[in-house]
């Protein structure tokens, strides 16, 4: 009882009404305006697939990975898209180690609706071999800190994973045809996933006054804030999803606006993204270029080496 | 290290321990009577180390190990902020951001009888005195400084409260003022608490000078002295 509450993480009331009489003349705790976005850094790891993205105090890491699985019966020829989600109490000590929580479920389903319904990865290139094989893909997110707003950086960490991603190159063969040969990375390089848009989910706060309402909630932010709606958008301004759990209604005037914000928000974040992922790819490309001298050195050598023996 | 425990015990003074370090020997400094603070430990002549830091020493007699954390280990005599979670009969529940909650018994309060016990709801912010923390117990607070004065302890009403770490909140304490305080009281006035337990409650009487003042504090974190003053400046020009 006693550990549980040392472990709560909880709000003062000054804090709750500050930020409450602060936003009644649009400021924010942290100094941005109410539709102000946060600022994203996106880095990579050294392997293909995974990405950090850091969104203020947000932490969240994303990891790509894929295997060749049996398809389910009734869609024989699509590859499996799925995601975890690893919500760890270091991140927040209101997390529980194990059992994930209802937070952790809510911000799977809410990424996996955006890029599923969206149809935003191409699940049919993902194919082997119809009703046998087929690639599935999964996606962990792992939430390093919790400053806030977890939806939105998990789901720029998912995509970014997803377009850094790369599945090795793999070919039927054998007597039947039906034997399926995987490709080492060394010998054919691995694909990149087809990934036809970005959904970027953006999350709103709504307070008890309904004319507030703030881009990005902070984590003192969702503590005080009555109802919070996630919109998924792509920078076609095409709607992917959209989330309202709970708490206080919202007006239909409220929720287009929203709309219009984030197809704002969703342009720059996807132009941001893709700066990301094409650094990425450049660095990716220079290390490849920088390993081909050495080897063909030693090759030269070896075949000098031969001849002169011969 | 047999060498270092036979130097004079000044040798380790501002200098970086580790846990284990033997940074005093007591059978070497009989005549005088020796106070410890944070982080370090009595194993009968030798004093050690108990966690990474520095180093400090206060005239005449006390000692402490300086570190930077985000977890505030209760201290005897250290001021905090803490946040009241529960109340029972005798004693209010208090989140220090220690690793157990502190109790602050009712009557811990200027003038404080079984009549006057004060009301507070969850969340009310306090200013607190640490007056007893041992291993394996609760820390106890009080509201009242040693001779039984209210001495600005209590809640604090309004304002913003935010989180630093430990070591940035003992920066802003230290005499001469830190020059984040310098700089922003140049051009700003507002009020702030700082607890040593890494909590820092701001209140001005407007709410842009508290954002101001919280995430200058915020920023100072990693910054030198002259840094902070530049980029308080900064700061400053860009709301003008």
């Amino acid at each position: 009882m006693e550990g549980r509450l040392a472990n709560s993480w909880r709000l003062t009331v000054n804090d709750k009404n500050f930020i409450k009489t602060a936003l009644l003349s649009e400021i924010r705790i942290d100094g941005r305006k109410p539709y102000e976005y946060r600022k994203i850094a996106i880095k990579f790891g050294r392997e293909d697939g995974s990405s950090e993205v850091q969104l203020g105090q947000t932490h969240v890491m994303g990891i790509v990975t894929a295997q060749l699985v049996q398809p389910y019966r009734d869609r024989p020829k699509e590859g499996i898209l799925s995601i975890y989600t690893e919500f760890s109490p270091m991140a927040d000590p209101s997390f529980e180690p194990g059992r994930p929580g209802e937070l952790a479920v809510e911000l799977g389903r809410i990424i996996d609706r955006g890029l599923r319904e969206s149809r935003s990865v191409d699940t049919e290139s993902l194919c082997v071999l119809a009703g046998k094989f087929v690639w599935a893909i999964r996606i962990d997110l792992h939430i390093l800190d919790n400053g806030g707003n977890l939806v939105d950086a998990a789901n720029i960490a998912a995509l970014a994973a997803l377009l850094t991603f790369r599945r090795p190159e793999c070919s039927l063969g054998g007597e039947d045809g039906q034997e399926v040969i995987v490709h080492p990375p060394e010998i054919r390089e691995p694909l990149p996933l087809t990934v036809h848009h970005l959904p970027i989910a953006i999350t709103f706060g709504f307070f008890s006054n309904e004319s507030i309402l703030v881009i990005d909630p902070t984590h003192n932010e969702e503590a005080v804030m009555s109802g919070r709606m996630t919109t998924t958008v792509n920078a076609n301004g095409d709607i992917c999803a959209i989330q309202k759990a709970g708490g206080e209604g919202v007006p239909q005037r409220v929720i287009m606006q929203c709309l219009q914000l984030a197809t704002a928000k969703a342009v720059g974040i996807t132009k941001q993204i893709k700066e990301a992922v094409e650094v990425y790819n450049t660095e990716r490309a220079l290390r490849k270029i920088k390993r081909h001298p050495t080897s063909t050195s030693v090759n030269v050598r070896e075949k000098q080496n031969q001849s002169i023996g011969k | 290290m047999e060498q270092k425990q036979s130097n004079s015990p000044a040798s380790f003074i501002d200098s970086t321990v580790v846990p284990g370090d033997v940074v005093l020997d007591l059978s070497s400094m009989t005549n005088q009577t020796v106070k410890l603070g944070g982080g370090l430990r009595q194993d009968c002549d030798a004093i050690s180390a108990m966690k990474a830091g520095t180093l400090r020493f206060s005239k005449p007699n006390k000692y402490w190990v300086e570190s930077s954390q985000k977890r505030y280990v209760p201290c005897v005599e250290d001021t905090v902020l803490g946040i009241v979670v529960d109340s029972k009969a005798d004693n209010f529940l208090i989140d220090v951001k220690g690793p157990a909650v502190g109790f602050l018994p009712v009557l811990a309060f200027e003038g404080g009888t079984r009549r006057n016990i004060p009301k507070f709801e969850v969340g009310t912010l306090l200013y607190l005195r640490v007056v007893k923390a041992n291993f394996g117990m609760n820390p106890e607070l009080s509201c009242t400084d040693a001779g039984g004065k209210a001495a600005e302890f209590g809640p604090l009403k309004d304002g913003y409260m935010f989180e630093t770490s430990t070591g940035l909140s003992r920066k802003l304490l230290s005499s001469p003022t830190c020059p984040v305080l310098e700089a922003l009281g140049k051009k700003l006035s507002f009020e702030i608490a700082v607890g040593l337990n890494g909590r820092v409650w701001v209140n001005a009487a407007s709410p842009d000078t508290i954002v101001v003042v919280a995430n200058a504090i915020m920023n100072s974190e990693s910054l030198s002295g002259a840094q902070q003053i530049i980029m308080v400046e900064h700061l400053l020009k860009s709301i003008q």
